[in-house]
């Protein structure tokens, strides 16, 4: 409900405002809509679609990378998985354009495989000596984004100003929404309602995971198996994430954050809790972002940093304090 | 077959270090089997084989008859139950969520709780007595209520066997003795009990039968009554032989009768004193029922149980 109320009032919002009833209206008849018709469909829709596709792919991600690594402060951005999805987007953009399907796919495919492969390092790097430190696990994480992202930045200096992919780049790099088309809007959306249904049982083991490895497996759960999956499913909804919206920070942790003290800590309720208020949550901050300094759009990476970075940190330190008692 | 649970020479190794080389015992239905030995020897290591969770480099490892590659991983989950030391969940999950877990081996893939689970959940928290609890999250609760939270997720497997790794460990006496006595009551539902123990005392007290392991000597296993002969103990755990039979002497008859038990007779203070028994322990030691004093002081010859006194 509140997730067709954001988009509705959302879509209203920019440079020329629709009021609630137009937007209704033209969404209802959009043959007989006119400018407001065109204004919706070929701009606002689109880039509010987009916006809640982001949001729920991150939050998603952050729930079930938080089970993974049984940590609440992982999600996608810190643990270098976003960093990677962007390089390997990146490199589909500038080196094997001719690989893309219909305009979708080969960006996709190699930001999956990208996030993937940066996953799998920091997963070894954090693994050290049997079980996670967290130290370990946002240190590694820190350490693969920022080389990530360095070699996404290196790629768009190579690149002529002129070429078309620089303007995605640009928006990727500081975390802005894109106003896709609809083919490739219609594709991640696909593909990630496979995936967060996929990742249902999944969130259901992670509960089990919760209590150790050792009591997971004791307990019937395939550890290793559970593992891997979480990994491949973050990653791909992480990719499905990056390929429209770029380096947006935090959300994966904010949402789940505060969903928790809410719902409890169960992830098989967090998860779809997490997607749709995750979808709610970057509409409403991206409408904020492009709509606050009007006619200029802040990136809503920026603004998920601003309201991310401090809640990060106060997460971090609470944490400690609580470890060390 | 009356045997639950039979290693037929069993060799595991971790990477080069060989744990063990060819372990054979068995466990017999109803038995409560104390494992002793010292720190290191492969304790955890024998009871994550027998759960399934490791595979024996060789041998066999035969829970009801059947070897454990033909069990399949939920059925095994249903059968055996490991409670392992340490329980430590990142999340705020409450105890009763927690416990609930136990029920995982007997889902489906999607399946949530039938009503039957819920049962179990709740006959596996009356049993340790942590009903009380059942809102509250783990961080909240002492080592000896945690330890009962662990053992409740074992109960609610429904398990006919139960491997338990150290389940006195951070329990101060009072505590140690209900333990005990919960175990006594699960055997008398009829679980057979592996569990590995370091206070000697209690294996004495309230085992039926021992499996001794010794580094770089082949495993001894049997009744409690034949095990605990100072000669074997004395190479497992690389103590003199008189402090050992000193501390066996003094220990009281059963922890049930602890607080009844006769106070200290002359020779176990003779015999405390021997030890780097300091004044303010000495002083504290009056505070205490004359019962309970002498398994504490049992505790300090053992070596390596002062933190009794460090805990209080």
């Amino acid at each position: 409900m509140l997730l067709l109320l954001a988009i509705v009032v959302s879509a209203g919002m920019g440079a020329v405002k629709l009021s609630f009833g137009e937007v209704l209206r033209a969404l209802l008849h959009p043959a007989e809509a006119g400018d407001a018709g065109v204004i919706l469909f070929t701009l606002r829709l689109p880039r509010v679609l987009a916006a809640g596709l982001v949001g729920a792919g991150l939050s998603a991600t952050g729930v079930l990378f938080q089970g993974l690594f049984r940590n609440p402060l992982a999600d996608p951005f810190v643990l270098g998985a976003s960093g990677g999805a962007a390089l390997g987007g990146a490199i589909a953009v500038f080196l094997v354009p001719a690989l893309s399907f219909a305009g979708v796919g080969a960006i996709e495919l190699l930001a999956f495989g990208g996030s993937l492969l940066a996953m799998a390092i920091v997963w070894t790097l954090a693994k050290s000596g049997g079980h996670f430190a967290m130290e370990n696990m946002l240190l590694a994480g820190f350490a693969i984004g920022t080389m990530l992202n360095a070699a996404t930045a290196a790629l768009e200096l190579r690149q002529e100003a002129t070429n078309p992919g620089m303007r995605i780049l640009a928006a990727w790099l500081h975390g802005e929404v894109t106003v896709p088309s609809w083919t490739q809007l219609s594709f991640v959306a696909i593909l990630e309602v496979a995936a967060l249904v996929c990742a249902l049982p999944l969130a259901r083991q992670l509960n089990t995971l919760a209590l150790s490895e050792e009591y997971a497996a004791q307990l019937g759960v395939r550890v290793a198996r559970l593992q891997i999956l979480v990994v491949v499913v973050g990653s791909v909804l992480t990719a499905l994430a990056v390929s429209l919206g770029g380096l947006i920070g935090f959300v994966g942790l904010l949402v789940p954050h505060f969903l928790r003290l809410i719902f409890g800590p169960d992830h098989f309720r967090l998860l779809p809790a997490a997607a749709l208020s995750g979808a709610v949550f970057l509409i409403v901050a991206d409408t904020i972002a492009r709509t606050v300094f009007a006619p200029a759009e802040i990136p809503v990476g920026m603004l998920t940093a601003f309201l991310g970075g401090p809640a990060f940190l106060y997460l971090l330190n609470h944490r400690q304090r609580s470890s060390t008692v | 077959m009356s045997a639950i649970m039979e290693f037929r020479h069993v060799a595991f190794a971790h990477g080069a270090r060989t744990i063990f080389d060819d372990l054979c015992f068995s466990v017999k239905y109803g038995e409560t089997v104390g494992l002793l030995g010292p720190n290191g020897v492969g304790k955890t290591t024998l009871l994550r084989l027998a759960a399934g969770l490791l595979r024996p480099a060789s041998g066999e490892i035969l829970v009801r008859g059947r070897e454990l590659g033909n069990w399949g991983r939920r059925q095994l989950s249903c059968c055996v139950a490991l409670v392992p030391q340490e329980l430590e969940v990142p999340f705020a999950f409450r105890v009763e969520e927690i416990v609930a877990q136990g029920r995982v081996p007997h889902l489906g893939l999607f399946g949530g709780l039938t009503s039957a689970d819920h049962e179990a959940v709740e006959s596996a928290m009356e049993a340790v007595d942590i009903t009380g609890m059942r809102n509250r999250v783990l961080a909240e609760l002492s080592g000896g209520e945690r330890q009962r939270v662990k053992i409740a997720i074992g109960l609610a497997q429904q398990p006919k066997l139960m491997l338990l790794d150290e389940p006195t460990q951070h329990m101060d006496l009072g505590r140690q003795i209900e333990l005990m006595a919960l175990l006594r009551r699960l055997v008398e539902r009829g679980i057979t009990i592996v569990a590995a123990v370091h206070d000697l005392a209690l294996v004495r007290d309230n085992c039926t039968s021992a499996i001794l392991l010794t580094p770089d000597a082949p495993a001894v296993a049997g009744p409690v009554s034949e095990l605990l002969r100072s000669d074997l103990l004395e190479r497992a755990f690389s103590v003199e032989r008189p402090s050992i039979e000193r501390y066996l002497a003094t220990q009281p008859g059963s922890p049930g009768n602890a607080g009844m038990a006769a106070p200290p007779s002359l020779d176990s203070k003779e015999a405390t004193g021997q030890q780097e028994m300091n004044e303010p322990q000495e002083h504290r030691e009056h505070l205490r029922r004359p019962g309970e004093q002498l398994r504490c002081r049992g505790f300090a010859r053992h070596g390596r149980s002062w933190r009794y006194w460090d805990h209080d």
